[in-house]
């Protein structure tokens, strides 16, 4: 017995749109995971996350004729619309809440004050591991975080990431290896704040 | 194989991948004698696993059904209208506002009414014998009148007009249609319902589409259209429910 053939992206693409709604929806299906959680990691926010996907379907509706195959997979540039948008949300936002303080050499501020999610019970409830590797890479400078969520979180090549980051490979690389050396600092800093803080509590005077 | 031709395979290493095995054993057998690499690797490694974990908890993680639904909607109205290219569905911004920002846009609104409304109420009582008219901007779309008659209509309340609200959308609904509605102090009309007999306070979750059509469109309602108009595109507010399916519009100017 045959397998039934499982259609190409770009073949999906091509009947979207000419207005297959079947197509749309398979290929909505395929790759909203990756989008929604690609900018949930960037942004550490839902509702960023939320605005991201639909924009970036809603421009592929509009300009998705403009892809080409040959440059590389649509993962990568749905992936590279999918990071210009959120990078836009941030800019928009960063009048309001400061997420990262960078300096000059790309040095972010303590984690401490990055500890404020927009869902403190469910902060509370979820694997503390995983709550602190996520807050690390939220603290990280944006350049190194789109491309630590693109190849570590996404598992996209060195390749496809840079063309999703629209930059040679060798930049990704070097970026990777600067972004995993700042994210252990991190990792490091917390894991000392945290034991410090629950030290700390121990230590509480009830008198 | 010396630490700096280590560090630039510690990733790879950690990950297991993209390297033949020569290479592998030969970083392997350089940690063996060099404690600070073997530390390295072992820091890759844990934070590889970390990552791993992450990914495994993020797996179920996708966007909510609203979102289905309205890209779907727009990708309808995308299509139907291939012709007409100037229908571009906006979907309204999800975003969940801080209490502190949705007070602060409530408050700045409230101010902009009350500063408009003594303004015009002054300008009004100096020119006492002026048309009611004049100057005002003679909105084409009339809130709560659905065909009014070209003669004889009194003068449109301007206050009126810029405070309307949905009446019978849920108050989340109505709360971003006010916050969309103040950016560039749209005047808008009440929502006509798509649907009849459906009370859409009992729907659980609601999403706003702007949308162009034709100013014809403006007849399916029962509104009036001025035939030089009839083809200018005229910006409406599309009400879709979790499915999808349009159930209210109003129109925007």
């Amino acid at each position: 017995m045959t397998k039934p053939m499982v259609p190409s992206d770009a073949e999906l693409l091509r009947l979207m749109l000419a207005g297959d709604e079947q197509a749309f929806t398979t290929l909505y299906r395929r790759h909203k995971g990756h989008i929604y959680r690609f900018a949930l990691l960037m942004s550490g926010q839902t509702s960023i996350a939320e605005e991201v996907t639909q924009e970036v379907f809603l421009a592929l509706l509009r300009n998705g004729s403009r892809y080409d195959p040959a440059r590389g997979s649509l993962t990568s540039y749905l992936c590279g619309a999918a990071r210009n948008q959120v990078l836009l949300l941030l800019e928009k936002e960063r009048p309001y809440v400061q997420l990262v303080e960078e300096s000059d050499d790309g040095e972010a501020v303590p984690i401490t004050q990055l500890i404020a999610g927009d869902d403190p019970l469910g902060d509370c409830t979820r694997n503390e591991a995983n709550r602190l590797v996520r807050q690390a890479v939220l603290a990280l400078p944006e350049r190194y975080r789109e491309v630590i969520v693109l190849c570590d979180f996404q598992e996209l090549s060195y390749a496809e990431a840079a063309l999703a980051l629209d930059c040679p490979v060798g930049t990704v690389n070097s970026r990777l290896h600067r972004g995993h050396a700042l994210l252990l600092q991190k990792l490091r800093a917390a894991v000392r704040l945290d034991t410090t803080a629950s030290d700390a509590q121990g230590m509480r005077c009830f008198a | 194989m010396n630490c700096q031709d280590f560090e630039s395979l510690a990733l790879a290493l950690a990950r297991d991948s993209l390297l033949d095995n020569t290479t592998r054993e030969q970083g392997l057998i350089h940690t063996e004698g060099c404690e600070r690499c073997a530390a390295r690797l072992a820091e890759e490694r844990a934070l590889h696993t970390r990552v791993r974990a992450v990914v495994a908890e993020l797996a179920g993680e996708e966007p909510p059904a609203r979102v289905d639904a309205a890209l779907l909607a727009a990708f309808r109205a995308h299509t139907v209208t291939p012709a007409t290219s100037n229908v571009l569905p906006m979907l309204i911004r999800a975003r969940h506002w801080p209490s502190w920002r949705l007070a602060a846009v409530a408050a700045g609104i409230l101010i902009l009414i009350a500063v408009m409304t003594i303004f015009w109420r002054s300008s009004s009582s100096l020119k006492p014998q002026r048309d009611g008219r004049a100057g005002l901007p003679a909105p084409v779309i009339t809130p709560q009148r659905p065909a009014p008659k070209m003669g004889g209509e009194p003068p449109v309340d301007r206050d009126q007009v810029v405070a309307e609200q949905p009446k019978k959308l849920p108050k989340s609904a109505r709360r971003r249609a006010s916050a969309d509605s103040s950016d560039e102090a749209e005047v808008v009309t009440q929502f006509y319902p798509l649907r009849e007999g459906e009370d859409l306070t009992e729907l659980e979750s609601l999403q706003l589409v702007r949308i162009e059509l034709p100013g014809s469109a403006l007849s399916e309602v029962g509104l009036p259209v001025d035939p030089e108009t009839v083809n200018e595109p005229v910006k409406a507010d599309v009400v879709l429910g979790q499915d999808g399916l349009a159930r209210a519009i109003r129109f925007v100017r």
